[in-house]
């Protein structure tokens, strides 16, 4: 050949070499998030975790020397933009796995992802994802390729009824403790009605007839007056933030005293600030073993990650932003396993979630709680964090400045541990 | 609101009968099947993504088709027509899963199951006008929307059912690709059926009910049976297009079908151009373009000059949605009378060129 | 029959009626005035919300005085907007302005998150007294405030009506308004004054919400709670939308009672006014007082 057949040949190799090169490094993965939508208040602190992380591991070498190539996309928890993300990400880009969000656009994509094989670790802790065969008898369908860290949302409540027949025990209430589900009749509220009423009745609670009411803010007098009159002990607030707020504070005004429960994304130090002093003794669930004012080991590594996107390191951290952080680490060793062996791509990394037991993320000793999937249980864990938090004045100010004078609190009251029943499986 | 064209010289009809065709000269006729037969092609050429958008487009379209039929050509409103999509969805679905009904046959039955919830709300359209017909279809949506949520046995309640592919005959249309031939059957169909519609008897009553209804009554035509039965043809077609994307998704759940998706509808068939049949395929390509174009420019625009120049970061999925409130609104304040009417604006430009006005 | 709830139930309803009524009666307002159904009133309340809640949380400013400033700049805002954006669309049909104003509700929704977060935020505490007890129900002393405030806002509005000259040439616009023009009125000023008081309006009862429950972007979902009770009351009459505010209250709050006394289907508190509502317009097309539209040919 000749001497400028040559030059170019070389000049082609070296100009896409790093292109090829640059390609070979980087992981796509794809990356659901609400800034702007329905649950955009509980979304944006989640959203801005997974994001940090992935920053994090990328500076600090990646997922074996490649870089992770995120596109994260708000989609506003419109369905249909979530699918049409979905094609995209699985046509042209060919993601290796997605971190998902919200129960709607989860179980719209369950019948795909399980197709396409494509990992996905949603934001939703709905029962009806935890079981990989379907086999279990109130399954509604096999979910082999879905992933969420932390209690599914019927697990959180079983253990708060459980933490409330304890309680009804240690104050020395006679007869049998009322418990009864509030929420509205929405896929969201309904994902663990039916178990925790069901486990109430198990340990011996008498059921009430379920109270409605909407997912948005209004008066809640009514729903709070029947409360009142049903003379319940305990009440789950199934609903997010907002409406949760609202019937709080019209049960304050009210002047109904009942224990009221929050749920996983329903309550948090936001919605504390919101709700005032009407959210003070309130109960709910925490996917973490630490909050962001504990100081364990491993809350080092969730400082220098929060570092990325507030390089003054004041910003408080609410509970859904070290969730969104644990779910990531997760989901960088799972590829972590996949690398080592056999190859990034969706069945390994299927794999690589299988292959850890009791499984803590390096450097988040303390703050994660250990995991374990397998093939025939997606629930990582079976073990509830229960917090109750503490207003003890008006909450007007950052939430960051409320929690250092102590007006916000969050103390742990119990740590319940389920038995991990083949029954529980899937509902 | 119909359209009126620039004929060409020496474009001139014989007998009625070539007076009524559905296209009004041989070149929109063969453009309009170049179209088709382009469209068949692309499954080849385009990518998943851009398959979904046409797909998206398709089911959708169809079903502000009807909105079309009920609002632009009978002149009722209607703010009900995401409950009567979500019922034709429900119920392709519940006669697949329960009566093991193939999904071929479950789809036109699905819009037949629609078109009788249609009829049921159709009937105060009868009494009401105006505004009061228009939150009628409010109740009727939030009324239907509770029906879905606590009718277990129907629509799986509030945890959605599942439902099946589309096949005929062992061919499965799983897949973007193999999809795409089916909803590009439908709409084909069922825009034709439009059209039809539009040149026969029942359909110029219809525009006559529209256009002054107490002159339409002095001529004999029954306006309660004609009401009704635009609401019955509406509801059909928002069931077809709900039974598509029920089969498209494989998932129907409750939360899709809000207030604010029968909003989308009135937007598109507004933008399209009220009253015109392809208008209503312009509108709704619009409305499902725009959100993807818009967050198009904020991923182009994000961590560019402009974003660090305004400090958008965060915002710009804000801007995002304002914009495309924005464009509604702006869009209505220089063009009410839709796409449509803008499309036949140039085309009248370009024929009747230099003479244009 | 447990009267006692029935009773708290009913004040309950009556109280938070009057708030859907002043909602209605901006509603009705601009409807009577310029023929334009608007679909962003609850937009007007989110706005009014949240300039409230941020001139008191930045500048501190005691309520009294925030408030009024919002109101201010709230008629301002209703002007500006009516003539900007809707005086353009005179005599174009009314569906297009209906989209109008949907589109104006999605930009204005979009524009608030933007501005204030999409965090919901609690009002400072703006009444030393939490709550006050009526006839045995404990009522946020907030909603006492906005009872007086309706109650004076409806006097207010039928005087201005009857016997105030701008109101007049109101009722004449909305009347016909080629007659109104030929005698002389400003067809334009007085459209621009009914989206003007109706924002300042909206802002009040923008303002209680945001008090009772914080404010968030889901205020908004107020506008569309108001529909029922202004078809009820009839379009085009202002005490029609009141009285149909109150009924609306009263009636989630009475079907949420024979719900959980009898019935148990457990959401009939929100369903009821929607089944009601197509009754009542089965029998009335018109509403319960709207004028029936005589149709010559």
């Amino acid at each position: 050949m000749s001497f400028r057949t040559n030059l170019l040949a070389a000049a082609a190799v070296a100009l896409l070499l790093p292109g090829a090169a640059a390609m070979a490094q980087s992981i796509p993965i794809g990356h659901l998030n609400d800034f702007s939508g329905g649950t955009a208040d509980v979304g944006t602190p989640y959203g801005q975790g997974v994001d940090d992380t992935i920053a994090w591991i990328n500076k600090n070498g990646g997922v074996a020397g490649r870089q992770i190539a995120a596109d994260a996309v708000d989609y506003s928890y419109q369905v249909p933009r979530a699918v049409a993300l979905y094609k995209k990400w699985t046509g042209s880009e060919k993601v290796v796995a997605i971190m998902g969000w919200g129960t709607a656009d989860t179980e719209a994509l369950t019948s795909f992802v399980t197709k396409d094989q494509i990992p996905f670790l949603s934001g939703s802790y709905a029962g009806s994802l935890t079981d990989p065969t379907g086999k279990a008898p109130k399954a509604e369908r096999a979910t082999p390729y879905n992933f969420f860290y932390g209690p599914s949302y019927s697990d959180s409540a079983r253990a708060m009824v459980q933490w409330a027949a304890e309680d009804w025990k240690k104050k020395g209430g006679q007869g049998k403790p009322k418990y009864v589900h509030m929420g509205a009749n929405h896929p969201y509220p309904n994902a663990p009605k039916a178990a925790a009423e069901e486990y109430a009745k198990e340990l011996g609670f008498e059921v009430l007839e379920p109270i409605q009411f909407a997912l948005a803010p209004g008066d809640y007098t009514a729903q709070c007056l029947t409360l009142k009159q049903s003379g319940a002990n305990y009440a789950y607030l199934g609903n997010t933030g907002g409406s949760n707020v609202s019937v709080l504070k019209a049960c304050e005004t009210a002047g109904v005293k009942v224990q009221f429960f929050g749920n996983v994304w329903g309550m948090d130090e936001n919605a504390m600030k919101t709700a005032g002093t009407a959210a003070n003794g309130v109960v709910f669930p925490v996917r973490t073993a630490s909050v962001w004012t504990d100081d364990p080991p491993g809350m080092k590594l969730f400082r220098d990650i929060s570092k990325i996107s507030d390089p003054s390191g004041k910003a408080y951290r609410t509970v859904h932003y070290i969730s969104g952080v644990c779910s990531m680490l997760y989901m960088k060793e799972a590829m972590d396993w996949a690398a080592a062996n056999g190859g990034i791509a969706g069945p390994k990394i299927r794999d690589g979630f299988y292959a850890h037991k009791d499984w803590v993320p390096k450097g988040t000793e303390g703050v994660c709680k250990p995991s374990t999937w397998t093939p025939e249980d997606h629930r990582p864990t079976t073990q509830v964090e229960l917090y109750q938090a503490s207003v003890t004045g008006p909450t007007d100010g950052e939430v960051a400045d409320l929690i250092q004078k102590g007006t916000l609190k969050l103390s742990k009251i119990a740590t319940i541990d389920l038995p991990r029943k083949k029954e529980w499986l899937g509902y | 609101m119909a359209t009126a064209i620039a004929r060409p010289c020496g474009d001139f009809k014989t007998s009625y009968r070539s007076d009524q065709t559905i296209f009004p000269t041989i070149a929109s006729r063969l453009f309009c099947l170049a179209g088709v037969v382009l469209l068949c092609a692309a499954p080849f050429l385009f990518s998943k993504y851009v398959l979904n958008l046409l797909i998206q487009i398709g089911y959708l379209g169809i079903a502000a088709l009807g909105l079309n039929i009920l609002v632009g050509f009978t002149g009722q409103i209607s703010i009900g027509h995401s409950a009567f999509f979500g019922f034709g969805a429900f119920a392709s679905a519940y006669f697949n899963n329960r009566f093991h009904i193939p999904v071929f046959f479950s789809i036109p039955l699905a819009g037949l199951a629609a078109t009788a919830a249609g009829l049921i709300f159709g009937l105060p359209a009868a009494r009401l006008k105006g505004l009061y017909l228009a939150i009628a279809t409010l109740a009727a949506q939030y009324i239907l929307q509770d029906f879905f949520a606590r009718a277990n046995w129907f629509s799986g309640g509030v945890a959605g059912t599942i439902a099946e592919t589309f096949s005929i005959f062992g061919w499965q249309a799983d897949g973007d690709e193999r999809y795409f031939y089916v909803v590009l059957a439908y709409v084909v169909l069922m825009y034709v059926l439009a059209a039809n519609l539009m040149r026969t008897r029942d359909g110029r009553a219809l525009v006559a009910v529209r256009d002054h209804y107490l002159s339409a009554e002095m001529m004999g035509i029954n306006l309660t049976k004609y009401r009704t039965m635009s609401f019955g043809i509406s509801s059909f077609y928002a069931g077809i297009g709900g039974a598509l994307y029920a089969h498209y998704l494989q998932y129907v759940s409750i939360e899709a079908f809000s207030i604010l998706f029968s909003i989308q509808f009135l937007a598109m068939i507004i933008i399209g151009g009220l009253g015109s049949i392809m208008g209503t395929l312009m509108g709704t390509a619009f409305m499902v373009l725009l959100p993807e174009a818009m967050n198009g420019l904020a991923q182009m625009l994000s961590g560019s000059v402009i974003d660090k120049m305004l400090g958008l970061n965060e915002g710009v999925s804000f801007l995002r949605e304002m914009a495309i409130g924005a464009t509604i609104v702006l869009f209505l304040i220089f063009e009410p009378d839709g796409l449509a009417h803008r499309w036949q604006q140039i085309k009248a430009y370009w024929k009747l060129y230099p003479f244009s006005y | 029959m447990d009267t006692h709830l029935l009773l708290q139930l009913t004040i309950n309803g009556l109280i938070v009626g009057a708030l859907y009524g002043v909602v209605a009666m901006c509603f009705v307002l601009i409807y009577k005035a310029s023929q334009v159904v608007n679909f962003a009133q609850g937009e007007f309340l989110l706005i009014g919300a949240w300039i409230c809640w941020w001139l008191l949380t930045k500048y501190q400013l005691p309520f009294y005085a925030g408030f009024l400033i919002t109101l201010a700049f709230m008629m301002v805002f209703g002007l500006v907007l009516q003539i900007v954006v809707l005086r353009p669309l005179i005599g174009e049909p009314v569906i297009s302005v209906i989209m109008v104003t949907i589109g104006l509700s999605i930009f204005f929704q979009a524009l608030m998150k933007w501005i204030f977060g999409v965090f919901a935020q609690p009002f400072p505490p703006v009444f030393t007294t939490k709550s006050v007890a009526v006839f045995g129900l404990e009522v946020q002393t907030v909603y006492v405030m906005s009872t007086v405030v309706s109650v004076l806002i409806m006097i207010g509005f039928a005087w201005f009506f009857k016997f105030s000259r701008m109101g007049l040439a109101m009722r004449a616009t909305a009347f016909n308004q080629q007659v109104a023009q030929s005698l002389g009125i400003s067809i334009r000023q007085v459209f621009a004054l009914s989206w003007g008081i109706s924002a300042v309006v909206s802002t009040v009862a923008g303002v209680v919400v945001g008090i009772v429950n914080g404010v968030s972007s889901a205020l908004s979902f107020f506008g569309i709670k108001v529909f029922p009770a202004v078809i009820l009351g009839g379009l085009d009459s202002i005490v029609g939308g009141v009285l149909g505010g109150l009924i609306i209250g009263l009636l989630e709050n009475l079907a949420h009672f024979v719900d959980t006394q009898w019935l148990k289907w457990g959401n009939l508190y929100e369903v009821a006014p929607f089944y009601i509502l197509i009754v009542i317009l089965m029998i009335r097309p018109y509403g319960l007082f709207g004028t029936k539209d005589i149709e010559r040919v």
